[in-house]
This record gives C-alpha cells, sequence and structure tokens, in this order.
C-alpha cells in the first residue's frame, strides 16, 4: 500500500516536472529560444578571444541547453584598425525576430531592437529584465537585487550567484554601431584583459587615451540613469575583477542569425 | 587600550571603503535615508486614484489630486502638477503634458544618506531624456524605472509579476514625446471628465508591457469607467512633478 503510494507520487511529480518543463520551453509565444544573455562569462575579462572566441562562447552554451541548431553569434562591435574595418554588433545578429527562453519577443527587427526612428526609440523594445533571460531561462541579477557590501568583488561575486551582475560587453553606441573614436570601448576589440595604469588620472566611467575599457549595456534596463541595453557606459578596466567593480561579469548578448 | 589598537586598524580599512564607493558610480549600496518622501521629492506616481475612471475633474482635478496628496505627506510647499495632456477643442487649444510640468530635473521621494562629501548619489530624471528629445536620447533611454516611479510614500507601484492588482498603467493622454494627439479619436477620456465612453493613453510606470517600454504612451484603454481602467491593468494613477 505504503509503496505503491510512494511510485504513485514519484511517477505524478515525474510527469508534472516533464509538463513543467515543456511548458516553459517555448512558451507563451510558441517560439524557439534565438536570443539570451549568456548565464556565465568566458571569465577572463574582455579577453575573449576575440569576436570568434565570444560567438563560440554563445553557441557553445546553446548547444549544452540543445539549442545550438541556429548559428550564434554574440552582440558584440569591433573598432576600426589599420587595414580592419569597423565591424557593427547590429550588422552581426541577423534580421530578426528574436524570441527568449519563454518564446517572448524581445524585438521584431534590428530598427525595433535599437529604436532607429524616433517613434520607435521612444516606445523601446521589449527587452526587459523580465524578458531578458539566459539561456536556461534564468533572470539576469539586476540592480538593488541581493545587494551586498562585496558584490562589486569578483571573490565574493562568482560564488554568489544572486547578487547584481547587469553590466553586459557590447562595446557600441546606442545605435548598435561600433564607436568610431580612436578610444578603447572593445577591451582591443575583445582581446584585452588589461586595466588602466594606475597612475592615470581617474576619469569616471569614460574612455579615455590609453585606457582599457568596454562599453555596456544592461538587460534589466536600469543603471546608469539611463537604462540603455545596449550602451550606457563604460568600465573600470578590461580585467576580470575591474568589470566586476561596476556589477558586470563579462556576459554577453547572444543572438540566433538564422 | 586594545579598542585604540583595534581602530587603529580598522580606520585605514574603513577610509578605503569610503573612498571606493565615493569614486564607483554605478554603486548603489549607499543606504536610504529614513526620510520618505525626501526634502528633494519633486516627482511621484499617485498612490491612490481619484476614483471615478477617467473623470478626474478634468486637469484643475487632478492638480488638485496631486497637491493634495503630497500635502499629506508634507510636501505641499511646492507647486504639483499632473502629467496629463489634454486634446484640442473648438476655441480651446491642446494642451502638452511636457509643457505643465517645469524643467525639471526631477527626483522621487527617497533620497539617500549624504555622504561625506555631502552628495546624495540619487539619479534624477531630465526633460529632454524622459521625452527621448534626440535619437540618441530616445535610445539610451532615461532614469524611468519602476524602482524611480514610486509613490508620494516612498512605495513601488504594482506592475506585471506583481500581487494582482497590476496598477502600472498609468494615465497620460499623451503621446510618445509627452504631447497630446492631434488627431479626432479620444485619447483623453473627453479631457478627463469621462467616466463612460471614451479611452485614455495610458503608459506603464513598471515599462513593462504591449511589447514595449513606454512609460508615459504604451496603449490606450477601451472605455473610461473605472472598471474599464481595472480590466486594461491600472486604476487611474497619474505622475505628479514639482513646476517650482
Amino acid at each position: 500500500m505504503t509503496k505503491s503510494f510512494i511510485l504513485t507520487t514519484i511517477l505524478a511529480l515525474v510527469g508534472l516536472a516533464f509538463s513543467v518543463a515543456i511548458a516553459q520551453h517555448g512558451m507563451p509565444g510558441g517560439a524557439p529560444m534565438t536570443f539570451f544573455v549568456t548565464s556565465e562569462p568566458i571569465g577572463d575579462g574582455g579577453n575573449l578571444g576575440g569576436l570568434a572566441g565570444a560567438d563560440a562562447h554563445c553557441q557553445n552554451l546553446a548547444e549544452i541547453v540543445g539549442a545550438g541548431d541556429p548559428v550564434w553569434h554574440a552582440y558584440l562591435s569591433t573598432q576600426a584598425r589599420p587595414g580592419q574595418p569597423a565591424i557593427n554588433a547590429r550588422d552581426r545578429i541577423g534580421t530578426g525576430p528574436w524570441h527568449n527562453f519563454d518564446g517572448v519577443m524581445i524585438a521584431r527587427d534590428v530598427a525595433h531592437l535599437h529604436g532607429d526612428t524616433l517613434e520607435l526609440a521612444r516606445l523601446g523594445n521589449n527587452l526587459t529584465k523580465r524578458s531578458g533571460l539566459t539561456e536556461k531561462g534564468q533572470i539576469v541579477p539586476g540592480l538593488n537585487d541581493y545587494k551586498h557590501p562585496r558584490d562589486g568583488d569578483w571573490e565574493y561575486v562568482r560564488t554568489t550567484p544572486y547578487s547584481n551582475r547587469h553590466e553586459v560587453l557590447t562595446g557600441s553606441q546606442t545605435d548598435g554601431r561600433a564607436f568610431t573614436e580612436e578610444f578603447d570601448y572593445t577591451c582591443d576589440n575583445w582581446t584585452s584583459n588589461l586595466d588602466p595604469d594606475p597612475a592615470q588620472p581617474p576619469t569616471g566611467l569614460a574612455a579615455g587615451p590609453s585606457r582599457p575599457n568596454a562599453q555596456i549595456g544592461f538587460p534589466d534596463r536600469n543603471g546608469g540613469g539611463d537604462g540603455s541595453w545596449n550602451s550606457s557606459h563604460g568600465t573600470r578596466g578590461c580585467s576580470q575583477t575591474a568589470l566586476v567593480r561596476t556589477h558586470g561579469v563579462g556576459k554577453l548578448y547572444c543572438f540566433a542569425i538564422n | 587600550m586594545r579598542k585604540i589598537i583595534r581602530w587603529v586598524l580598522i580606520s585605514p580599512l574603513l577610509v578605503l571603503t569610503a573612498l571606493d564607493t565615493a569614486f564607483t558610480q554605478d554603486s548603489e549600496n549607499m543606504p536610504d535615508s529614513q526620510d520618505i518622501p525626501s526634502s528633494l521629492m519633486t516627482f511621484f506616481v499617485t498612490s491612490e486614484p481619484i476614483g471615478d475612471g477617467g473623470n478626474l475633474g478634468g486637469l484643475e482635478g487632478a492638480d488638485a489630486h496631486c497637491q493634495a496628496l503630497a500635502a499629506a505627506v508634507g510636501a505641499g510647499d511646492k507647486t504639483w502638477r499632473a502629467y496629463l495632456s489634454t486634446q484640442a477643442r473648438p476655441n480651446q487649444p491642446a494642451v502638452n503634458a511636457r509643457d505643465r510640468i517645469g524643467s525639471g530635473p526631477w527626483f522621487h521621494s527617497k533620497a539617500r544618506l549624504i555622504d561625506y562629501l555631502g552628495r546624495q548619489l540619487n539619479r534624477p530624471i531630465i526633460q529632454s531624456q524622459i521625452h527621448g528629445d534626440t535619437l540618441v536620447e530616445a535610445q539610451r533611454g532615461s532614469n524611468m524605472t519602476k524602482e524611480f516611479a514610486l509613490t508620494e510614500h516612498g512605495e513601488l507601484v504594482n506592475g506585471i509579476g506583481d500581487p494582482l492588482p497590476n496598477r502600472h498603467d498609468i494615465l497620460t493622454g499623451s503621446q510618445t514625446d509627452g504631447r497630446a494627439f492631434s488627431d479626432s479619436e479620444d485619447r483623453t477620456c473627453n479631457n478627463w471628465t469621462s467616466n463612460d465612453s471614451g479611452s485614455a493613453q495610458v503608459g506603464h510606470s513598471d515599462r513593462v508591457g504591449n511589447g514595449n517600454m513606454s512609460w508615459n504612451s504604451s496603449h490606450a484603454t477601451t472605455g473610461c469607467s473605472q472598471n474599464d481602467l481595472v480590466s486594461w491593468g491600472g486604476v487611474g494613477l497619474f505622475y505628479c512633478f514639482a513646476v517650482d
């Protein structure tokens, strides 16, 4: 009697878990995931191994959750170098529409995502804290989540999954294009984990001469006084610990391009 | 003696921590002041609606509601205006919400404790940013977030995902640029006098819903009764700004 009861309960629970899993994937929009925020950073600050390394990180995380069929690209720009033109993040992500883990649409197309016209920009896209999910369907911890005096310290943040880590690397302007100034906005095109010389006068979170730096945005749309998803401000440097000081860990936006 | 040694050991640490906080722009760890509303408050979302749907008694009635709620929390010495537009009528030009609220910047009802340099590190909202007057401003956004859009009591307004009822539909009657609609359709519950037929343009104080993030012009309601507003996810709250 007891045994069969336990067995029934277990079967019921397994069934429940299964249906929950089905219900979450692709619901309510019913569309497969074509957008996510990386659940984990690469972990070497702004050195992502270039665009190729970042794309591979997106692809790898997608494959782990069974979403590896499309080609995934990281939403990152690189700046122009001698003999090497700039690359704009907005030109790397296909045409959309893009849907998150829950099947909720983030944006219809590139113009909607970036707000290419005044009206589109004022309305905004549909990327919010509730929709800016990781490939595992998790909300990215943002401003005011589990505040702690050490939530800008990598040693604390790496072992504390719920503290604020909302600064996502983009290296882009608000329109999704690369910066044209010569200052660094991309941690040397995503190859540098260096920090500014401590002897250099502080410039806050703005780019400056010989200053390793990355432009970031917020999936929770809260921070920097503007809540820009792709271009709010810079970082303290390009090392992993420098990214964490302003509440980022080096997460990336990933888009399926086909 | 032991105490002194302990302080000698701790104080450089404290100084270092304080310095680090001061120089970390994005540090949001400073505790809030206990004084709510802050004397800096120049913006709030009404904690309660007037309660008669889209009939606010016109702009005067809505302004009086802002003023009364502010006075109830000791902020009645400022001049408060409701962020509402009215549409043009014969012999009566349109009124734009953005032109009624002064020039800002505006602070919400909470302030951070003053740090040792006298700064409160409290980010305001800016006229040109909340309305996205240039393309880059519109793309970048403003500090108008769910956590900024507090009531005069310093409380959050329930939005998507919070316990029901959802109160995030905020009456504005405005376009995204803060100006009145120029078409003939009703967007203002007959210039805030109807509790029956008509329609009101609303924004979302939590910046979630309807596939966009607009705080002032996300969608229109169908109908202007209190029940109509509730069916769309609001109760008839509006934004109040101090003009002086």
